[in-house]
């Protein structure tokens, strides 16, 4: 569906109450792939506050562009290899 | 001069008058039950204590003593053990309604190390429920408190083992750290707290939190203590994948050494810029580092990443690994979680798999960043919290508060890492640094605080608790 505003004026703006439902409804959405239907129905808050804290922490590091930059701990063969 | 109080003796004094036929591990035992009986209706520092055994361990160490018969050098020591640290036959609750029934089946390594150096567990001490949420009245059990105030928080989240520690409750305590929950007690409460070398000590039969996080140390009132505990602790165990092969003995080797040919970096950055720390905290610091300039040592200004990078890090990371332990119990019984510990533990199920492996490719940079500045310097000083401990029952500025910190950098490079006192607020709560060294250096760490402690006399205050 088209937003209102795009389909008076041609332009997207922001639209805070729509952004909100988008938002819920991706929060909810996600929830539920993640196994978590009861956590969304008795305590809704916590969960939005989870996915926002989420995308708050992630957007906090500067990853790194080298794709030679390997994460940590090193991989290394162990017994059974 | 006065000999101290029994429950304010180190377990290091506490062996000496043992040796000397001063004390006995019984008398010990007596007075600490007897400060537990007075003070733990109002600081709450144990969920279970395990009196009867303790006694009976107590009774043993003494024949054994009478008979020349020393265990190890914390022979008839009794010790506080975090709940979230495995005791054969005792619940492991994690501080929740989650694992209320869970009894353990066997020692943690830690214990049978603690048990083999003649250590008696005298019981389990409150934490942040899973070791992540915060003082929090939505538990089985209320939350520590913390001796200096009763009305504020003792940090966390080892918060039992710190408000029993500096208490006088217990002279020793086991604690974990994934975020810096040995340290923030420590920091709180007003004495010393170790996080050693990642892979150092083993974490096999400790409720994990985040695996490539976690580490176990002691709480103490003074580093001598904390070196003995390390003695104890230390060794390779191959029952933990994390586990060094280091051979690394006799942590308080250096104890006396002084600080005079030592060079430390001062992180001024993060408690002047990254986290503008309270006014009195940044004068704590600087008057450390002017002590430890006095006692010798060159003492230069150093730059690491940014702390809220670090933070990120930490999160990104922690909650990815807390996700994959508690995503059953968060999908089946979220109810049963306190909302504080249940809003950390949630966000790791929006978290992609992308940005865990992004946080864990960044850690490898930042762990370079701080080898490269430990080439040119022995040990780090800096920050360990921005604030003193905050009221507990103030959730606003609790949560404001807990994070202005700067620990977690060092679970994110698992150099060894210890807070301790260096000073009293105007309202009459502690002020903490913090010691960093280089991998499997946390002697080098023991000598630089030993020093400092030699230098001031923070560590011989008390709370005013009686």
């Amino acid at each position: 569906m088209i937003p209102s505003d795009l389909q008076k004026t041609g332009a997207m703006t922001p639209d805070p109450i729509a952004a909100d439902l988008l938002a819920a409804d991706l929060i909810a959405a996600l929830a539920r792939a993640a196994g978590l239907d009861k956590a969304l129905a008795a305590f809704p808050e916590d969960v939005a506050a989870a996915a926002a804290q989420a995308l708050a922490t992630t957007g906090a590091i500067r990853v790194p562009v080298d794709p030679a930059a390997e994460p940590w701990p090193p991989m290394r063969p162990g017994i059974g290899l | 001069m006065t000999a101290p109080a029994p429950h304010w003796l180190s377990a290091s004094e506490a062996a000496r008058a043992f040796a000397a036929r001063t004390l006995s591990p019984v008398e010990l035992l007596t007075a600490l039950l007897a400060r537990i009986d007075a003070l733990q209706p109002t600081l709450h520092a144990f969920i279970r204590l395990d009196a009867e055994a303790a006694m009976d361990a107590a009774r043993t160490a003494e024949r054994e003593l009478a008979a020349r018969h020393v265990r190890g050098p914390l022979h008839g020591i009794p010790i506080g053990v975090k709940d979230i640290i495995d005791v054969a036959g005792l619940p492991t609750t994690c501080h929740s309604a989650i694992l209320r029934d869970n009894i353990a089946t066997a020692d943690a390594t830690v214990i049978a190390k603690l048990r083999a150096a003649g250590a008696i567990i005298l019981g389990k001490t409150a934490t942040h429920e899973f070791a992540i949420g915060g003082p929090s009245f939505d538990l089985p059990f209320p939350p520590a408190r913390n001796p200096w105030n009763p009305a504020h928080h003792p940090g966390g989240s080892s918060s039992g083992s710190g408000a029993g520690v500096a208490a006088g409750l217990i002279p020793v305590a086991l604690g974990s750290d994934t975020g810096g929950s040995v340290r923030n007690p420590a920091s709180c409460c007003g004495i010393v707290g170790l996080k050693p070398t990642y892979g150092l000590v083993s974490r096999r039969g400790v409720f994990p939190l985040s695996y490539t996080l976690d580490h176990v140390g002691p709480l103490t009132r003074t580093v001598a203590d904390a070196a003995l505990m390390l003695d104890a602790l230390a060794g390779h165990d191959p029952a933990d994948p994390a586990s060094a092969p280091s051979q690394a003995r006799l942590f308080g080797r250096e104890l006396d050494r002084g600080v005079r040919d030592l060079r430390i970096g001062f992180v001024r950055h993060f408690h002047e810029t990254d986290l503008p720390a309270h006014p009195e905290m940044t004068a704590a610091l600087e008057e450390a580092a002017r002590v430890l300039q006095a006692e010798g040592a060159e003492v230069r200004t150093v730059t690491l990443p940014d702390l809220t990078e670090f933070a990120g890090v930490n999160r990104v990371i922690l909650t990815s690994e807390a996700w994959s332990i508690h995503a059953p119990w968060l999908r089946a019984r979220p109810g049963d979680y306190g909302q504080l510990s249940r809003r950390r533990l949630l966000p790791g199920a929006f978290i992609p798999a992308g940005d865990y492996v992004g946080a864990q490719r960044r850690r490898t940079q930042m762990i370079a960043a701080v080898e490269e500045t430990l080439r040119d310097v022995d040990v780090l000083l800096c920050a360990s919290s921005m604030d003193p401990a905050s009221r507990i029952e103030d959730a606003a500025e609790t949560a404001r508060t807990y994070p202005r910190q700067a620990r977690t950098p060092f679970n994110v490079t698992g150099h060894p890492a210890l807070a301790m006192m260096a000073g009293l607020s105007r309202d009459g709560l502690p002020l903490s640094l913090q010691f960093v060294g280089r991998y499997f250096q946390d002697a080098t760490v023991l000598r630089a605080a030993a020093a400092y402690e030699r230098a001031t006399d923070w560590h011989i205050r008390r709370p005013p608790i009686g």
